[in-house]
């Protein structure tokens, strides 16, 4: 019996990456895990093979319809592994790489993955480069059980895994309002097409715990706090006429408040900020502040009034019967002249990052880079693994103010950096 | 590993300058591990070209069915006359117009005008044949066709290497629409009279310099572009 082919609605999140689109931009994070030894690409391209047929919703081509974008099961042959490069998070076609929106480098010791946004969030493409990882050991005669997050390659994905949480969750009454109002805007020199440049930060998780715990607050919250400084600083050194609020679009994992297993988009951004124009804050102040608007805002009555607001629009019967183009139009202006505009930089926590036992062995870090921002700023990507954080700025601009006001407000609080970079 | 002395981090070995302060590593008794692979690969990566396969086939085939379907009903229903032959060149120029700029999206800008005004040129030089009108193609098609031709890479080469602003392009297509009238008139007038002048494509001119002007003072004023930007968001 021929199976049918499955298709998938994009979910809220993953309906505006396309519509940002261009030859120039895509939206494409990238998650690296560093292994002890060298990457031996044959193995790796095996793993690949074995692994991605496991997850549906990375295997998978975008395609249009007449109202919405949709995702079908990819069956091109699966793409190959590449060598490294030194500019990630290149822009993605849809119709390149044998219309798969996924790519795995290699380099030295370390396997890439990069990733449409549409596929997953961070949390999916981490349970997929943790199964590959995994399977790519495998393959090599070590045996890694299928455990925190590892995936059983030679089981059928669970229907969970596939869901649009979103839709299964939007119950709210409330439909607060979109726009947050306009926040600074970095004042920068745009780099040159494709170049990306990262500086990486790498510290003790041991010694970010006891700096946190000496404010009484908790790491995220600290390192929130240590942006929104960075970039009180450097609105106060670009000498803007009229100061404007710093913000930080930050993305809130809702499986840590509503229970899915989905492996697709389940993120909704929150907005951390500090109002300079009501006057100056100390670094305590501004502590305080992020401490009391997480507390405030991350439970799942107001996120999920969040979300009920995307998925009401995206349910409404007029917006649906909208032919696709002038949803795109509407959608992407949207996005440049308020999303786009209602936050300074991006930071993303991915948290500690849980393998098997027997896996630890074998893996030296993990990264994460949140891609090319759509416009001239920095996005700041954290993650944590066997007592080290990596802390990855990922810009297009040529100024690294915010990083090095960033890491030197850790180095004066007693956190020690190392600093690894591909600026040239 | 060397700190740096600016900001107190410490700094990856491959690094030579701090990336946060760019102060440059200086550490006098380090001697330099020639076997440490830096971190980050050395390659650039580029986006390839996808080629538009689907559409180029498409436009193909619906151009090569219209052409030969007008041939064969030209030749065995309506048969007076040979009035497919101008559909079939006209199926020609279309596909010129189309197919390159989707299988060779690096092909130059000015070369790919050129080919579509050569075959522009190429279709009226075969009216001209079937007609023996040689003077109009000389006199009036040929210079016109070499106007546009010039002016769209004028105008081509302006957004490309000076800017790309909304405002800045409307006024060199403002300007070219108008120059080109001027030129059409210009050749008009001459082939029919023998004397240089113009007559309606002076309204044509003058409105596009009004217009272009109007739109310079709006570049040039911040306060002014802030208002029409303001005045007509979307």
């Amino acid at each position: 019996m021929s199976k049918k082919k499955q298709w998938y609605k994009l979910d809220l999140s993953a309906n505006v990456y396309p519509t940002l689109q261009r030859k120039q931009f895509s939206s494409v994070y990238r998650i690296s895990v560093t292994l002890t030894e060298k990457i031996k690409p044959q193995f790796l391209q095996l793993a690949l093979e074995k692994t991605l047929p496991r997850f549906p919703n990375m295997k998978v081509a975008m395609r249009k319809g007449v109202f919405w974008r949709y995702l079908e099961p990819n069956e091109n042959p699966i793409p190959k592994i590449q060598p490294d490069i030194c500019n990630p998070c290149m822009p993605m076609h849809m119709k390149g790489n044998n219309r798969y929106l996924l790519r795995i480098y290699y380099y030295d010791r370390q396997i890439s993955l990069e990733a449409f946004h549409s596929l997953a969030d961070g949390y999916g493409g981490l349970v997929f480069l943790k199964t590959l990882a995994a399977v790519y050991l495998q393959t090599q005669g070590i045996s890694i059980p299928n455990d925190y997050g590892v995936l059983n390659i030679d089981e059928e994905a669970d229907p969970g895994e596939l869901e649009d949480a979103y839709i299964k969750y939007a119950n709210s009454k409330v439909l607060p309002a979109r726009s947050q109002g306009k926040a600074y805007r970095i004042r920068s020199t745009k780099e040159p097409f494709y170049t990306l440049n990262v500086i990486s930060g790498n510290m003790r998780v041991e010694d970010l715990k006891t700096v946190s715990k000496g404010y009484k607050v908790t790491i995220t919250e600290y390192l929130n706090s240590v942006l929104l400084y960075a970039l009180l600083q450097k609105q106060k050194s670009d000498k803007v006429r009229k100061e404007k609020p710093v913000k930080i679009a930050m993305p809130v994992d809702l499986r840590r408040l509503f229970p899915s297993n989905t492996l697709r988009n389940f993120i909704t951004m929150i907005y951390p900020g500090i109002d300079p124009r009501l006057g100056e804050y100390t670094f305590e102040e501004i502590l305080k502040q992020t401490h009391h608007f997480m507390r405030y805002y991350i439970n799942d009555k107001f996120l999920n009034a969040d979300i009920t607001t995307n998925a009401y629009t995206q349910q409404n019967i007029w917006v649906r019967v909208v032919p696709l183009f002038i949803k795109d139009f509407v959608v992407r202006q949207f996005y440049i002249k308020v999303q786009d505009k209602q936050s300074t930089a991006g930071l993303t926590n991915l948290g500690i990052v849980e393998t098997p036992e027997e896996m630890k062995g074998y893996i030296e870090r993990f990264d994460v880079l949140m891609g090319q921002p759509f416009s001239p700023r920095t996005n700041c990507a954290v993650i944590s693994f066997q007592g080290v954080t990596t802390i990855n700025f990922a810009s297009s601009i040529v100024e690294s103010d915010v990083e090095r006001y960033f890491f030197r407000k850790l180095v004066e609080d007693g956190v020690p950096v190392t600093i690894r970079s591909n600026r040239k | 590993m060397s700190y740096c002395v600016n900001c107190g981090v410490k700094l990856e070995e491959s690094l030579k300058k701090c990336p946060l302060c760019n102060t440059p590593v200086y550490h006098p008794i380090e001697t330099k591990d020639t076997e440490h692979i830096p971190p980050y690969a050395k390659e650039k990566g580029e986006v390839g070209i996808v080629r538009k396969t689907d559409q180029v086939i498409l436009i193909s085939v619906f151009i090569i069915c219209t052409a030969v379907g007008c041939g064969l009903l030209n030749l065995l229903v309506f048969q007076q006359g040979m009035w497919s032959i101008y559909v079939i060149g006209l199926c020609c120029i279309l596909w010129i117009f189309f197919i390159p700029v989707m299988i060779y999206q690096k092909l130059p800008f000015v070369l790919m005008i050129f080919f579509d005004g050569a075959a522009v040129a190429s279709y009226c030089a075969f009216i001209a044949y079937r007609y023996d009108g040689w003077d109009w193609y000389i006199g009036i098609a040929l210079p016109i066709i070499g106007m546009a031709v010039l002016f769209i890479t004028l105008i081509g080469f302006l957004y490309q290497r000076v800017s790309k602003s909304i405002l800045f392009t409307a006024v060199t297509v403002v300007l070219g629409i108008g120059m080109f009238c001027t030129g059409i008139d210009l050749c008009i007038r001459y082939y029919l009279t023998g004397t240089i002048g113009i007559a309606w494509s002076a309204i044509v001119l003058t409105c596009s310099i009004i217009i272009a002007i109007t739109l310079i003072t709006i570049m040039r004023i911040s306060r002014l572009r802030e208002e029409v930007r303001k005045r007509m968001h979307i």
